[in-house]
């Protein structure tokens, strides 16, 4: 979504994302001052995005989806100039690019699930499953849930499955919004130490 | 909570980063922080990642059904809460009196809990239709899922966990409890287990018992309990009525892990064998018109339940006439 030219007191000059006041103000729309952020952002990241998709996709596909990951977020419109946030924004869409990608594969597989057996297929049988996001990893996690103390466990699936935020977690489980966070973190602390039994 | 940047432990820095940025709260001090910690050294960002992966990947669970029994668990849980209403502000400055007050009544709680259990036995039944599977959250945390045309007993008391599985397959995931062990009775025969994760399947063959993780103790009638063969993570064995127990060998993990996400794996296998697996989904069984068809072999990842798919796979894969009645589909060579 992109919105008319502003004026702005940002230079143009300013390539490292800090926003100094200027006193040489030149104008420059937010859809400018959006596509410099988001690819300053970009930059930093994109070795960092690349090998995390390529723990959720095949390795052929995950370059093409760091591409559009990058076309995603310059359309998405203004980002929060909060570094942690937007990074994970672009996470996030890389992660759902990804699941996108895979559905796609999977009811393609579904048209050709059988085989003779002088049909050699057997590579692209193996496709998607054999990456990270894979059926082991997802059982992986799941017993790690299940595994979680009382609590975190609680907290954890509130968040990630009710889409509650902390403070109404907070307000439901009656532990302070300090503690909902510490149990977010010893939630995703056993979760991804799980997932290391997979790589 | 803001992540400890004294800690030298970069694994746990992450998690407690993910949670604090998971909340929205990051000001632009916190930014800079997070910067500065995330820009120090490339496994901080490694680690970060980590765990947005393993978040992601637990996104696509939300219809699995062991996390949709846990998840009712949860919501109950929520909405007693909220009848109870909030606790008071000042909770922690309750009088000592009215501890003492709640402390007997707790006490008497405890005792009545106690006689309960000592005394009874509750018991429950579950089960599943054909093609149905269903998560249960048991009084334990343990979780049971029922496969397809499934029925189970579930007996607790104070001194054991009794599972009767009267017909199909489940998988046991067992919370810990060393003075409770977990019981599944199939066929005459006992399961035992402390603490671990195991699938019990009965079919006009026997009993099969796969576990998945810990030890199993299997013993083909009650009163061999002790004496039973140890099956331990990554083994199975099977056993007919009245025993005797196979040596391991090693565990059905694929076709179990596939079932509780609802899917059928077939890797190149006869298609009679395929048949046999995939009817037990299905209520009007797929058969075979020519039994040499039987010998043909079939490769696929199919969806429990999109029964078309599967049927069009055997159409065009395997080139067979499909046909229809109302007892039964029949394969056909084209």
């Amino acid at each position: 979504m992109l919105q008319p030219p502003q004026p702005d007191i940002v230079p143009r000059e300013h390539t490292d994302g800090v926003e100094r006041p200027g006193t040489a103000a030149a104008p420059e729309s937010v859809a400018e001052r959006h596509q410099a952020y988001v690819t300053l952002l970009f930059n930093k990241y994109r070795t960092s995005v690349h090998r995390y998709l390529t723990r959720l996709v095949p390795f052929d596909d995950a370059a093409e989806l760091v591409q559009e990951t990058y076309f995603r977020l310059l359309r998405h419109g203004e980002l929060v100039r909060v570094e942690a946030m937007a990074r994970a924004f672009l996470f996030q869409t890389a992660a759902n690019l990804a699941r996108d990608l895979r559905r796609r594969r999977a009811s393609h597989r579904a048209d050709q699930h059988v085989q003779l057996d002088d049909h050699d297929v057997a590579e692209e049988h193996q496709g998607p499953d054999e990456h990270l996001a894979g059926e082991q990893a997802r059982a992986l996690i799941e017993r790690a849930i299940a595994n979680l103390p009382l609590d975190t466990r609680t907290v954890f699936l509130l968040h990630r499955f009710r889409d509650l935020s902390y403070p109404q977690i907070a307000q439901i489980t009656r532990l302070s919004a300090r503690t909902v966070a510490r149990k977010m973190a010893e939630a995703i602390e056993q979760l991804t130490l799980a997932l290391g039994q997979a790589v | 909570m803001k992540p400890f940047r004294h800690q030298q432990n970069p694994a746990r820095t992450a998690s407690e980063w993910f949670a604090l940025i998971r909340s929205g709260e990051v000001d632009a001090r916190a930014d800079e922080e997070w910067k500065e910690w995330v820009d120090a050294d490339p496994g901080h960002s490694k680690e970060y990642e980590d765990r947005e992966l393993a978040w992601e990947i637990a996104a696509d669970l939300g219809e699995s059904p062991t996390i949709q029994a846990l998840l009712n668990e949860t919501d109950q849980h929520s909405r007693t809460s909220r009848r109870r209403g909030p606790v008071p502000p000042s909770w922690r400055l309750v009088s000592w009196q009215a501890f003492a007050a709640a402390a007997s009544l707790v006490a008497v709680g405890v005792l009545a809990v106690f006689w309960y259990n000592r005394t009874s036995t509750t018991v429950n039944e579950y089960a599943t239709a054909i093609g149905e599977q269903k998560a249960i959250a048991l009084a334990d945390q343990s979780i049971v899922t029922l496969n397809t045309a499934t029925k189970v007993r579930v007996l607790y008391s104070r001194a054991t966990r009794r599972v009767e599985l009267l017909q199909g397959e489940a998988l046991f995931a067992v919370s810990k409890d060393p003075l409770r062990p977990f019981e599944v009775h199939a066929l005459q025969g006992v399961s035992t287990a402390v603490g671990t994760q195991f699938d019990v399947r009965v079919d006009e063959r026997g009993a099969a018992v796969s576990v998945l993780e810990g030890t199993v103790i299997v013993a083909p009638d009650e009163s061999a309990k002790s004496a039973g063969v140890s099956v331990s993570a990554g083994q199975g064995v099977i056993y007919p009525v009245g025993g005797p127990v196979s040596p391991p060998q090693p565990a059905d993990s694929v076709r179990i892990n596939a079932w509780v996400s609802h899917r059928i794996v077939f890797s190149d296998i006869e298609l009679a064998d395929a048949l046999r697996e995939y009817n037990r989904y299905i209520s009007v069984p797929i058969v075979l018109g020519d039994p040499h068809l039987g010998s043909r072999h079939i490769n696929g990842v199919f969806r429990i339940g999109d029964e078309e798919a599967f049927l069009g796979a055997l159409r065009q894969g395997l080139h067979l006439q499909v046909t229809r009645s109302d007892a039964q589909i029949v394969l056909t060579p084209r």
